[in-house]
């Protein structure tokens, strides 16, 4: 993976301090090597469980392997491209992935905006409604996704669900009954509330704490010059939370491009006739449950590109307008 | 009373409102653990109950060594946070305080690892660990240090991007000052940085916490023959059945499963929101 | 250029290792057939963990009790592994690329066989099984359920067939005899349902698999046909497609309301016709102590699922456990004699008054139904002739791919008409097969 370096410097850094931070006074030759004493321990972590499994996964994606070819002394072939000509040509695997990305972008969005609204909204409210809803935030952020999928999995029951019924009981006769997961975007709806059940309290606690940390001089200063409550968001809020929604933003796409669980979990492995599948469940139906580890492989390979790709992108044009990582 | 309290109050009862509603599935979750089997079942539920009952939750403690993985989850989720912290400390101050070759695509790096589905992993992991056995057992496949060392590996990369804005948000003059005093860079960096950030460390470990206190996939995985070495998450999956809905066993296996994480939140809950608030201030 | 430079090295380096061996992923060296053979020590023993399991082990704690007293210096270690799907196959995988791991005895599912034995799992224990003394015993349409490619690999413990439940409350109130045919099948959800609205006519499921495939083999279809030694996909010949719709058509307001029933499996319909929700139900024996605990107890009865045909019985899948040894068992002789001891009659009769598994030995079969009634229609099904699905290791890819399942509710909820949707079920069957 060769991600963006041309801009290093080849040589090491100048004295001339082109950067901020502790590296700006010419680093003594000892120093040189602090950075990489300090890298030290992490890598002998990750270099054999990460880097040297993600090195094995692309193997993988070129071999037919599978529990045969694992354990049942079958030889193991070099099959080329033929695992990502599989999926590639498979009509459900671009479906999945529209949908995906869909689901990912609609989830994405509609955490962020629940916690950015809840956010501003704690820096309103008394003591006591603020301490509750972090309380209940903490609730649902610690809750596994497994038992908070399966807990909202009850509640929207057709027959022993309270929704259904406090529905019918509101006058709603509609609802008696009512199967949540028969319908593809009603089924989507009910698991994208759970994955933003589960994260909105991580962008609200992060963007509460980022808001609270702006000095309040300098907005006092502001509402003196008269800027009003956008302009204030607009002009300073706004960019001295940029790096912290950078991260914010960044790990959202992540996770909720990886969501599993609740999928599996809600809809039962991808609901009616695979109509909420999302790649990740795709990849464990299609290949992982009948031990197809090379399928898998490509397929996890193609779910890396789809995500490198855009980073890769955005590392650039941050890199453009003279931002850093 | 005058629109800015009016304001104040719609405010008020707004956070108290979003408060209920998502607490209310964990509220449902310990009150349906709660309630007598019938009841669970009932075609007409109720948001209370009058008779309540620790059936279900003897049931899910007479799941044979319940303390024992019990336990054993919680090892592995503290040593992981412990260890965790220590690596992800050191790394941050690397990628925020220097500036050297390749910087940027470790970086890079880090949030790739991030980006892979971990059951495509699972196998190549298996098979070094079944290999690292033959030659130190003690961290080779059945052991809770495998689990530990591979926990540990899946969390530096969030850690250390988080952990960054952390270390670049104390000023480089509180470190040159202890320089200036005589301090060396080792000391500086334990006695000196190390508290300043303590706080970033409560917050990135309440993901470290997590993801080992919930995960399955690795125990599944690695944990072939040692019962004994089983997590509790792994353990009470038994209730988690999709043909049989004993939804009484599965919520009260649920909330033995969320109670510590919760706990863990309220011990580091104020840490949290303070240390947050310093990796802003880059 | 920096990166063209670098792109290039990590091309070579991941050249190289292809070549070499040192990169390929790990592999587990199979077990010779020659097993390890101790004669002492602690015999590990996978059993699954069901519902009810209290029982099981009860009766399982007897035979090890038995066992070790016949047996000087042997100890029997039973644990008990979780039976979900996933769960489950993490542990057997496990099992193979770890044989240091492995137990050396396991109950499996009878349609993992093909897979375990392709992952060089099982040992071949039909040599072993010759000698036993109740071998001329066990049902023979069942014992082919253990056999792949002429070689046994398993012991099969015991069967589940489903037949049909139907509330005897219902149907004589609508002045109805249990259906002998299909088409009584259908008349009597629509006369039921007429009659109280509330109440589905039968409860079925679009990913109950087991549900559907009887009417498919009543049609004269199958899943895939065998083809010389190839499986070849049969699901959307023309029979095949006759049985999918005569399930399919069931999915209506009379029968079971394709909102409510599409995603439903069949553990599912047990709590419908538990609850009192519906009229028939087509289950196995084992689902009588739910029913009883249900609102449908005493108001119920079984016979076997009739096919089309007026006075037939449509063709049951055998599903059912069998007991392995593992190829890199450590105690391969103990293996066996404590499979032949879990399987033989004393105990199966135990198991089937614990669990209400049916034995697979026709003498203890015939003995439970003389005793318990009820299970006649059960045994008659046996009877009448079982059927399995195909005995391949694709087909472990076309059920965790739910081929079947996504053919079915395609159906039922409209997106595509049973030829299409069998046609797409045919083409996933096919790569299946063709995958290796």
């Amino acid at each position: 993976m060769s991600a963006p370096t041309t801009t290093a410097p080849a040589a090491p850094p100048s004295p001339s301090g082109r950067r901020r931070g502790a590296a700006a006074a010419a680093p003594p030759r000892g120093r040189r090597r602090t950075p990489l004493l300090l890298l030290l321990p992490a890598a002998v972590v990750m270099i054999p469980l990460v880097a040297y499994p993600i090195y094995q996964l692309g193997l993988l994606s070129v071999l037919n392997f599978g529990q045969a070819q694992a354990s049942g002394g079958v030889p193991t072939s070099f099959v080329g491209l033929g695992n990502y000509r599989k999926i590639l040509s498979d009509g459900q695997f671009w479906s999945v992935l529209s949908q995906t990305l869909g689901f990912a972008a609609f989830c994405v969005v509609a955490t962020l905006a629940v916690g950015a609204t809840l956010a501003v909204l704690l820096t309103r409210v008394g003591r006591v409604p603020r301490l509750v809803l972090t309380t209940a935030a903490m609730a649902a952020w610690a809750a596994p996704a497994m038992t908070g999928s399966t807990v909202w999995s009850f509640l929207f029951d057709t027959n022993l669900g309270l929704v259904n019924k406090t529905l019918v009981g509101i006058g709603l006769d509609g609802f008696h009954e009512f199967n949540w997961f028969y319908d593809k975007w009603t089924a989507f709806l009910i698991v994208g509330a759970v994955v933003v059940w589960h994260s909105f309290p991580f962008v609200m606690v992060t963007l509460y704490a980022g808001i609270r940390a702006i000095p309040a001089e300098v907005l006092e200063a502001a509402a003196l010059d008269g800027a009003n409550t956008w302009t204030t968001f607009r002009r300073i809020t706004a960019p001295m939370l940029r790096p912290i929604l950078t991260i914010v933003v960044i790990q959202s796409v992540i996770w909720d491009f990886k969501v599993f669980t609740q999928i599996y979990v809600m809809t039962e492995g991808g609901g009616i006739a695979g109509q909420n599948l999302v790649l990740n469940v795709y990849a464990y139906q299609k290949a992982f449950a009948s031990s197809q580890y090379g399928l898998g492989a490509a397929i996890g390979v193609i779910m890396l590109l789809v995500l490198v790709i855009p980073t890769v992108l955005y590392i650039r044009s941050l890199r453009r307008t003279g931002n850093e990582l | 009373m005058n629109a800015r309290s009016r304001w104040r109050l719609g405010a008020n009862t707004t956070a108290l409102l979003v408060a209920v509603v998502t607490a209310f599935p964990i509220f449902w979750m310990v009150l349906s653990a709660f309630k007598p089997k019938g009841e669970v079942q009932s075609l007409d539920p109720r948001p209370w109950t009058a008779h309540p009952t620790l059936e279900s939750f003897r049931q899910v403690l007479s799941v044979d060594g319940f303390g024992r993985y019990f336990v054993n989850s919680l090892v592995i989720a503290l040593s992981v946070v412990v260890l965790s912290a220590l690596v992800v400390f050191l790394a941050a101050v690397a990628v925020t305080r220097f500036r050297f070759r390749f910087r940027t695509t470790i970086m890079v790096m880090f949030l790739i690892a991030q980006m892979i589905p971990v059951e495509a992993l699972t196998i190549p992991l298996f098979f070094m660990f079944r290999d690292a056995g033959r030659f130190a057992p003690g961290i080779g496949l059945n052991t809770l240090a495998s689990l530990i060392l591979v926990q540990l590996a899946f969390s530096l990369p969030f850690g250390i991007w988080m952990m960054r804005g952390f270390v670049a948000a104390v000023p480089v003059s509180i470190e040159e000052a202890a320089q200036i005093d005589g301090a060396s860079r080792t000391r500086i960096l334990w006695t000196v940085l190390l508290p300043l950030v303590a706080p970033g460390l409560a917050a990135t470990s309440v993901f470290s916490f997590i993801a080992a206190w919930n995960d399955f996939v690795f125990a599944k995985t690695f944990i072939i023959s040692a019962t004994e070495n089983q997590t509790l998450p792994s353990a009470l999956l038994v209730f988690f059945k999709p043909d049989e809905n004993d939804w009484g066993g599965i919520m009260a296996a649920s909330t033995l499963m969320t109670v510590p994480v919760l706990i863990f939140f309220i011990a580091v809950q104020r840490k949290l929101v303070s240390g947050l608030a310093g990796a802003v201030k880059d | 250029m920096r990166i063209v430079r670098r792109t290039t090295a990590a091309a070579v380096l991941a050249a190289t290792c292809l070549a070499a061996a040192a990169c390929s992923p790990g592999t587990a060296v199979p077990a010779g057939e020659k097993a390890a053979d101790d004669k002492s020590g602690t015999l590990q023993v996978w059993l699954y963990n069901e519902a009810g399991n209290a029982a099981k082990e009860a009766v399982v704690a007897k035979a090890v009790t038995e066992f070790q007293s016949a047996h000087q210096g042997v100890t029997v270690n039973v644990s008990y592994i979780d039976t979900d799907a996933s769960a489950r196959a993490a542990k057997m995988k496990g099992a193979f690329n770890d044989p240091s791991s492995a137990p050396d005895l396991v109950e499996f599912g009878n349609t993992d066989l093909p897979g375990y034995v392709a992952a060089g799992g099982l040992a071949e224990i039909g040599a072993d099984l010759d000698k036993w003394a109740d071998k001329g015993d066990l049902d023979p349409a069942i014992a082919k359920t253990a056999v792949l490619d002429g070689k046994t690999y398993g012991l099969p413990w015991w069967v589940g067939v489903r037949a049909l439940y139907y509330r005897t409350d219902l149907f004589t109130e609508a002045g109805l005899a249990a259906p002998t045919s299909y088409d009584e099948l259908v008349a009597a959800t629509r006369k039921i349902h007429a009659a109280h609205s509330d109440t589905f006519g039968i409860a079925i499921g679009g990913k109950y698999t087991f549900g559907a495939l009887p009417f498919v083999w009543d049609a004269g279809g199958d899943i895939a046909a065998k083809d010389g030694d190839k499986f070849k996909a049969a699901i959307n010949s023309a029979a095949s497609q006759t049985g999918v719709k005569r399930y399919t058509d069931l999915f209506d307001e009379a029968g079971c309301p394709a909102q409510q029933c599409a995603d439903l499996t069949g553990g599912k319909t047990v709590d419908l016709f538990a609850a009192g929700k519906a009229a028939m139900a087509i289950l196995p024996n084992s689902s009588r102590s739910k029913v009883d605990a249900g609102a449908a107890k005493d108001k119920y009865a079984v016979v076997p699922l009739p096919g089309a045909k007026a006075g037939s019985i449509a063709p049951a899948f055998a599903g059912g456990n069998n007991l392995g040894v593992m190829k890199a068992a450590k105690h391969r002789t103990l293996a066996v004699q404590f499979a032949q001891l879990l399987a033989g009659p004393g105990y199966q009769e135990q198991m089937y008054d614990a669990m209400g598994n049916l034995p697979t030995l026709k003498s203890v079969n015939a003995k439970v139904a003389a005793k318990d009634a009820f299970l006649k229609p059960f045994t008659d099904t046996i009877a009448a002739g079982t059927r399995f699905v195909p005995l391949d290791q694709a087909w472990a890819q076309i059920d965790a791919q739910a081929v079947i399942p996504t053919m079915l509710q395609q159906v039922v909820t409209g997106k595509a008409d049973v030829a299409k949707a069998s046609g797409d079920a045919a083409t996933q069957i096919t790569s299946a097969f063709a995958a290796r």
